[in-house]
């Protein structure tokens, strides 16, 4: 459920769903019968490539152009890619066989048990892909699917405070943490939290020192509901994934967000002249600091599985990664990327530091888990209460 | 066989005529029937446990009422119905800002514009050549705080501080959809303006009316059904309207719109049951302002065939 700033723009685009009935429609294709078992076994050894095409299955704007090109030059293949706008759609069209695609480019963390028992992602055979060896050690085996069998991560990446540091002292931010939020009165309709219902709610419930960030304790909801709904009058709040170009821009001020927001703001969104140093980005210490990653799949029963196995194997290649860095915004999830190597290279300035996790900010990071269908409405429940401004 | 060709003929042409609605009954069929029934398979269907998307049920029989019994408690009542309430208001004085502005526009162009009303015509059609999207990212821009229109504000001293237009304000919302669905509006009253008879019109003047009295006893009246139509054209987009207020107000909960309801349960969660009932509520709530419509309209041609 967790969405992007790639969401929005592309959410918006779907001016033919008025009223929504597109999707209910896209809901209603495909299998009455609901989900089949896992699948239990791997392709095997030594296959030969299929031809193609390749299809990638992947958010609008999520991988550089240039390096599909490199792997459809290297390996004498096409590449189509389908987008999707939320990884609840994502979930939708696979599960509903609306599509067939070959690779799950950006499985979202918390979707990933369900994808593997549902049956719509395959094990992976690693003698594909040894590149997977420069994975970040913390994630070669992921709380989310042990010993990486179904999936390899892609991109990593933690929540906090993005803000303007030339209206706001860093020293300010740094001792006020998540207060920052609510004490910016000189700054209403300047703040914003993340359009995502457990990332946004749970930022509340951090806020007031509670850290198992899976509850689902029905008070410390309702508390948090409460505490988020405080910042519409206060600070006249928004809800939104878009402040990695708000902020440069200067329509905001303080916003709870993603790391990487800053990084692309930094790279492709400051306006020309303005000083990287206005950019601040804030997160809490580590063992407190929410993190996450997208992971990619193959899958089941797709046409080109070697070939999709190949393709996985290529974007963990160290240099394909550090180019498709240089065009997504997003952290590569290698331990190759580290604060020191991005900020080096000049993809990251030294104010931007703390957008780039430590190895013990991975190893120590809160995860948003799965927390069951009831887990879940009563978080529904609630930020569709946050967002009515009831 | 004279009869009989007497009476085959009309029949055969009756036919002929009456197989030119096939295609519109099948698109209806097609996009509308089928489409209002799949969506209602979700609504009263279950969620797959495992991968929690949408698991319809075709069969009336099996239909489960309990997300639609749950939003119904919430829309009377609890937090939808404050977005239903914001949702209306917003359309209502979306409206009304249409009607102010254009019916003076529609009325100047079918009747006073003369050899003008080509050229003008065109210019209320441009905006459509613009996406609508692009047209309200263009207005993001115009009242950010250091926009242009801040600036001519302060220029002509109607305002010593930059206004935040993008504060969640629901007046920017307001704004938005009645700047965006303004060509709707005008398109159809100028053409029921425009087909007004101008003997009838010459015909109060003659018998003594004033221009105010002509217009608000002869033209006004006879534009009613064209007003109508206008009205309902507009409405109905912008009940379901979600990206006007999003990205004029970047998503402020002050200015929620059923259409962002819908579009997070059915995008963002993992409820498409609650999203599809919600479509179902909204499109119950439309048709009977639709029905309403109708009614008016067949009662205002009974009484012209009187």
């Amino acid at each position: 459920m967790t969405s992007s700033r790639r969401d929005f723009l592309a959410r918006s685009a779907q001016l033919g769903v008025l009223l929504g009935a597109g999707i209910p429609i896209l809901q209603a294709c495909g299998s009455d019968s609901g989900s089949s078992g896992p699948v239990a076994d791997p392709i095997a050894d030594g296959l030969e490539p299929e031809k193609g095409p390749l299809r990638v299955f992947n958010y609008d704007s999520y991988v550089n152009p240039d390096v599909v090109a490199a792997f459809e030059a290297q390996y004498g293949v096409k590449v189509e890619i389908t987008t999707f706008t939320t990884d609840t759609e994502a979930v939708t069209k696979l599960a509903s066989k609306a599509i067939e695609v070959d690779v799950h480019h950006s499985m979202a963390a918390t979707s990933i048990d369900r994808l593997i028992a549902g049956g719509i992602v395959q094990p992976l055979n690693k003698s594909y892909i040894p590149n997977f060896e420069n994975a970040f050690d913390a994630l070669k085996d992921p709380w989310y699917d042990k010993g990486s069998a179904h999936s390899v991560p892609y991109n990593f990446f933690g929540t906090g405070i993005g803000y303007r540091a030339d209206r706001i002292d860093p020293a300010q931010v740094e001792e006020q943490g998540w207060d920052t939020l609510w004490n910016a009165t000189d700054f209403k309709g300047q703040v914003s939290v993340l359009d995502d219902e457990r990332e946004a709610l749970v930022m509340a419930m951090m806020r007031k020192g509670i850290f198992d960030v899976n509850t689902t304790d029905q008070a410390i909801i309702d508390q948090a509901l409460a505490d988020l709904s405080e910042l519409i009058d206060r600070v006249s709040v928004k809800v939104n994934i878009e402040a990695y170009k708000n902020i440069p821009e200067g329509a905001t001020t303080v916003a709870h967000t993603w790391s990487p927001d800053l990084i692309n703001a930094y790279a492709a969104y400051l306006p020309e002249g303005t000083d990287p140093a206005v950019l601040g980005f804030w997160h809490p210490p580590a063992g407190e600091y929410l993190v996450t990653n997208d992971s990619m799949g193959v899958v089941a029963g797709c046409k080109n599985p070697v070939l999709a196995h190949l393709y996985i194997n290529f974007l963990l290649d160290n240099e394909i990664a550090e180019q498709n860095f240089s065009w997504v915004g997003y952290l590569p999830a290698l331990s190759k990327f580290d604060a020191d190597y991005v900020i080096g290279a000049g993809y990251v300035p030294e104010n931007l530091r703390a957008c780039v996790p430590t190895t013990e900010e991975i190893e120590k990071g809160l995860y948003l888990k799965p927390i069951g269908a009831d887990g879940d409405a009563k978080y529904t429940a609630a930020w569709s209460t946050f967002t009515s401004g009831a | 066989m004279t009869a009989a060709l007497v009476t085959t003929g009309p029949r055969r042409r009756t036919r002929f005529w009456a197989s030119f609605a096939v295609p519109g009954v099948g698109w209806l069929i097609a996009f509308f029937v089928v489409s209002v029934y799949a969506v209602m398979a979700v609504a009263f269907g279950t969620v797959d446990p495992v991968l929690r998307t949408a698991v319809p049920a075709w069969n009336p029989l099996q239909w489960d009422f309990a997300a639609m019994s749950d939003v119904l408690d919430r829309v009377f009542g609890g937090d939808l119905g404050t977005v239903f309430v914001r949702t209306f208001r917003f359309v209502a004085l979306s409206l009304a800002g249409c009607i102010l502005v254009g019916y003076p526009v529609a009325y100047y162009v079918a009747r006073k514009a003369g050899p003008r009303r080509g050229l003008l015509l065109v210019l209320l059609v441009l905006p459509f050549w613009i996406s609508y999207l692009m047209r309200m990212l263009a207005w993001t821009n115009l009242l950010q705080l250091d926009g242009i229109v801040n600036d001519v504000l302060q220029f002509l001293h109607l305002q010593d501080e930059p206004h935040n237009w993008l504060d969640g304000n629901w007046y920017t919302v307001v704004f938005g959809l009645t700047y965006g669905y303004l060509p709707f509006f005008i398109l159809p009253l100028y053409s029921t303006l425009e087909r007004i008879d101008g003997r009838l019109i010459e015909a109060g003047r003659d018998l003594g009316a004033s221009s105010m009295q002509t217009f608000f006893r002869i033209t006004l009246p006879l534009s009613v059904p064209g007003l109508m139509a206008a009205s309902v054209i507009t409405i109905l987009p912008m009940f379901g309207d979600y990206y006007t207020n999003t990205y004029l107000t970047s998503g402020s909960p002050k200015t929620e719109m059923v259409g962002n309801q819908i579009e997070n349960y059915l995008l963002g969660t993992s409820q498409p049951q609650t999203g599809a009932s919600l479509v179902l509520v909204l499109m119950a709530f439309l048709f009977v302002l639709m029905a309403y419509y109708l009614y008016t309209t067949l009662r205002q041609q009974r009484m012209a065939e009187r």
